[in-house]
């Protein structure tokens, strides 16, 4: 219950972190209430995995570690740098073939057959900003590393996670903007754009926690 | 013949002497109110950048009414506007300031003048959060947020995106720089750019509300090279100052000159498209009469900011994005294309339509770039004679 009310209390901050990426992404999709739906889904479900892995590594390592000067900013810079080079991919390259840059992605690509990696964004963004050690973030992982075995620290998080959730019911109904064909090309260039935000602030983030470390 | 065929557009619009000098009228006195607000100005110098400015602004208008060239006799006046407004601010800056640089203390002492680019930006996430993000005052000081924002509505409500095109005192220097070249040297430009502005507009938003900052002006402002910039204090603000330089000479002096448009506007800004979507509650638009047109694709080619294109001109009305400024009338070889008010017959009285719209927008412009004109003027004189502008 702490957990989900930590969620609740804080979801309007996770809200404004989350939706510069997953705007732009429920309008590139162009689809309509479902497609968005199921996007939204996707999302919800990287950052799930987001949480669950940090709930892991809360548990495994504690929080002294996670919250020394330099390690917060080395994870979530390099998390922002590969988000970002997804998200530019996916912003301004054709994303009607299997990869735009089949040069750089084809090494990443080879092992899982024909995974188009733009097709992953959603759960990349989810997955990104589900690692991104936000204020209440920190606070649930304050809080969860107190609780000392592994099911109660994921727990936490799964609670967390359904608390934040809840301010993202109204994201779907983007897709009804469908009818408007040129939201699917605006949203496609703001994700490239936003990639372009995220790939300097993790560059900094990342030259910054080298410094500390 | 060729001759007749290209001031087709002209003829209906053209007035008398005398009819252009009673229709001018009116602007005459409200321009003078504007100028003087009621006071006598205080000194010789004064007096003639008043008398400059005012013989300046009337001559056009006059002109405007008596050749029924629209663009012809804006872009000078526009160019000047801005070219004046550059002059009159870094002067201002630098007296309060003593430079042109934007210091940490300005900022947490919220003296950062707001420009009608930052808009969208406060007004958006000020809706959904209630919390103005900029370092600057609401009311009071030198370019206060309210100042800004009631002109803005005032502009919006009669010109709708007519604003850009009349009233906005940086879109001069990408007018002045895209007229430069006879001929253009990069004709196509994909019409998936044209949507660029929206996603600039968009990710502004998103990210200021996000972060709690004014992104565009912290890091995507070309303008911030003519007006005030950030101290570089930092490799942060050496990168900031990197790009806003070179969005400036990219998409305010380059491409303006080898496109011959308004590539800032048309391409980037994500003022100009905010303003789009208030060209819907304004009643001002521009139409094409599809009996006339000859499809030549003139308009097309000559439109600063993407506004014509062949579906536009089948649908018979310019697209959303239009900011009136009255080149592609000016330049219709059949004059198939005309001001229009919503909601009147069309073809209907195009003389005046068009009348009906350049009373409003010429007075926007006079409102908005008299002080600048007359203060640039004043510094120029200043200069003359002491050495010194400020």
């Amino acid at each position: 219950m702490e957990g989900f009310l930590l969620g609740v209390s804080n979801g309007v901050i996770c809200v404004a972190y989350c939706t510069p990426v997953l705007v732009p992404c429920l309008l590139a999709g162009g689809g309509g209430l479902s497609r968005s739906t199921a996007v939204t889904l996707r999302f919800l479900g990287g950052r799930l995995l987001g949480y669950l892995l940090f709930g892991v590594v809360a548990w495994a390592i504690g929080r002294p570690l996670l919250q020394a000067a330099g390690y917060r900013e080395l994870i979530t810079g390099s998390v922002y740098m590969v988000l970002s080079v997804m998200l530019v991919l996916f912003g301004f390259f054709n994303d009607s073939h299997s990869c735009s840059a089949p040069a750089v992605t084809s090494l990443v690509l080879k092992p899982l057959g024909r995974i188009r990696l733009s097709a992953l964004v959603p759960e990349a963004a989810g997955l990104a900003t589900g690692l991104n050690l936000c204020p209440p973030f920190l606070l649930a992982l304050a809080a969860s590393v107190e609780k000392g075995s592994l099911s109660s620290s994921l727990f936490f998080f799964l609670m967390f996670f359904i608390g934040t959730a809840l301010f993202f019911i109204p994201a779907p109904f983007l897709g009804l903007l469908k009818t408007v064909p040129a939201f699917r090309t605006v949203g496609k260039l703001a994700a490239g754009l936003i990639g372009l935000y995220y790939f300097y602030s993790g560059l900094i983030m990342f030259v910054g926690g080298i410094k500390s470390v | 013949m060729k001759r007749d065929a290209k001031d087709a557009s002209t003829v209906s619009s053209r007035q008398s002497p005398l009819r252009a000098l009673l229709i001018a009228l009116p602007m005459m006195f409200l321009t003078l109110l504007m100028l003087t607000a009621g006071k006598r100005p205080p000194d010789p110098p004064h007096v003639a950048a008043l008398a400059i400015t005012f013989v300046f602004f009337n001559l056009f208008f006059f002109l405007m009414v008596r050749t029924g060239k629209t663009d012809r006799y804006r872009a000078p006046l526009f160019i000047t506007y801005a070219v004046a407004f550059v002059i009159s601010f870094i002067s201002r800056i630098i007296e309060i300031r003593g430079s042109m640089a934007l210091t940490e203390t300005n900022i947490l002492q919220a003296q950062a003048p707001f420009c009608h680019i930052a808009i969208p930006m406060v007004l958006i996430p000020a809706a959904l959060t209630k919390t103005i993000i900029y370092p600057g005052t609401i009311i009071g000081s030198f370019a206060s947020i309210s100042s800004m924002l009631i002109l803005w509505i005032g502009a919006s409500l009669s010109l709708g995106r007519g604003f850009c095109g009349w009233a906005c005192f940086f879109g001069g220097l990408e007018d002045g720089f895209s007229r430069i070249l006879k001929r253009p040297v990069i004709k196509r430009i994909g019409a998936t750019w044209t949507y660029l502005p929206y996603a600039v507009l968009l990710l502004i938003v998103l990210t200021s509300a996000a972060a709690f900052s004014p992104t565009y002006c912290e890091w995507l402002c070309p303008f911030k090279t003519v007006t005030e910039y950030v101290q570089v204090t930092s490799l942060k603000t050496l990168i900031q100052a990197i790009i806003f330089l070179s969005l400036f000479l990219g998409l305010v002096v380059v491409l303006p000159i080898l496109t011959k448009r308004r590539t800032q506007c048309g391409l980037f800004c994500p003022f100009g498209a905010f303003q789009s979507f208030t060209n819907k509650a304004n009643v001002f638009d521009i139409r094409i009469d599809r009996d006339k047109c000859v499809k030549c694709g003139r308009c097309v080619r000559t439109c600063p900011t993407f506004s014509m294109n062949d579906a536009s001109i089948a649908e018979g009305v310019s697209r959303i994005t239009c900011m009136k400024c009255g080149k592609c009338v000016d330049t219709c070889p059949k004059g198939a294309i005309s001001y229009h008010v919503k909601g009147t017959p069309h073809p209907g009285r195009s003389d005046r339509y068009r009348l009906l719209f350049l009373y409003p927008a010429f007075l926007f412009l006079a409102t908005m770039a008299g002080g600048s004109i007359r203060d640039a003027i004043l510094r120029i004189i200043k200069l003359v004679t002491t050495g010194s502008m400020v």
